[in-house]
């Protein structure tokens, strides 16, 4: 039963072709380990693809340490973080996808869906364009970098990135969002 | 004199301040960004506003980095702009290999808005 069980649920990630599925608590040293393990099974790949997908990776990954309302350490930043949420690297017919997820505080989701909506609308000229800008301006509060590394995401995608939310209890909302490369 | 190793996932730096050379090369997504490039940019800062005669050249040779890299990044060269605008010398070299398409485009994204420091793309052979 045991194994059955568990081997329905590896062929259930296997037949969305996961190569990589992480969940639970992640830092940056979980961030790294992952991260070099991505870039070791893309050596046989093209460089530059391979290249996108490892920064698609990092910036998700550095979303859910920074922005995951579910936090084992709860002070500092950086470093120090702790923070729950889920990731997920595969492959499909047409290339790379890079999924995370995580809980966040609901009274964030519109702000956030305001500013996915806006990137899930420009073309590669205008995201080129808004990155500039942003590289440019002071940071926002509370950012931690974050904002322009939403941007960085939709630039490397080679689809418009897609994203939803889902109310859960307590005030929070379940997000994700998913970059093809 | 500033020196730092590269690590794994943080540029080898090189400042030196008498002769005005500066360089940072390899990787960059620290574990906290703003711990590691925080020191650079106070030194910088303070170094530009002490010693006005020296020329600046910066290298840069950067395999790949994340967005709080170069959010700080700018940071730096908005540093040496400024500086370039009160009559320093300033150029910055940024140095991609031929095949890196990520580099040269962060290369000509840097580059834009430069009006008195020099930003140049120097493309390299693997």
């Amino acid at each position: 039963m045991l194994a059955s069980y568990y081997q329905n649920f590896k062929q259930e990630l296997d037949g969305q072709g996961v190569l990589l599925c992480y969940s639970g608590y992640v830092s940056e040293k979980v961030l790294f380990s992952l991260g070099d393990i991505l870039r070791r099974k893309m050596e046989s790949e093209d460089t530059n693809q391979a290249k996108r997908l490892f920064s698609v990776f990092v910036e998700q990954v550095q979303n859910i340490i920074r922005y995951s309302d579910d936090r084992l350490v709860t002070s500092g930043s950086g470093a120090d973080a702790i923070s729950s949420g889920l990731v997920l690297v595969g492959s499909e017919e047409d290339g790379y996808f890079v999924v995370c997820a995580n809980v966040l505080d609901a009274a964030k989701v519109e702000d956030l869906r305001r500013r996915l909506e806006g990137l899930r609308g420009m073309d590669k000229e205008q995201l080129k364009a808004h990155y500039r800008e942003k590289l440019r301006s002071p940071a926002e509060e509370e950012s931690q970098g974050g904002s322009i590394g939403l941007i960085e995401i939709a630039r490397r995608s080679s689809k418009p990135i897609e994203f939803d939310f889902m109310d859960l209890k307590n005030q929070t909302s379940f997000f994700c969002l998913k970059a093809f490369i | 004199m500033i020196k730092i190793e590269a690590t794994e996932r943080s540029p080898q730096v090189e400042f030196d301040f008498s002769s005005g050379r500066f360089l940072m090369a390899g990787e960059s997504f620290p574990e906290d960004a703003a711990a590691f490039f925080g020191p650079l940019l106070e030194s910088m800062q303070s170094w530009l506003g002490e010693s006005h005669d020296t020329d600046v050249q910066f290298d840069l040779q950067m395999i790949y980095f994340n967005s709080s890299s170069a959010k700080a990044l700018m940071n730096l060269f908005q540093l040496l702009e400024d500086s370039a605008r009160g009559g320093r010398s300033v150029s910055i070299h940024w140095h991609y290999d031929s095949d890196d398409e990520t580099m040269e485009e962060f290369g000509e994204d840097f580059s834009e808005d430069f009006e008195h420091a020099s930003f140049v793309l120097r493309v390299t052979e693997p």
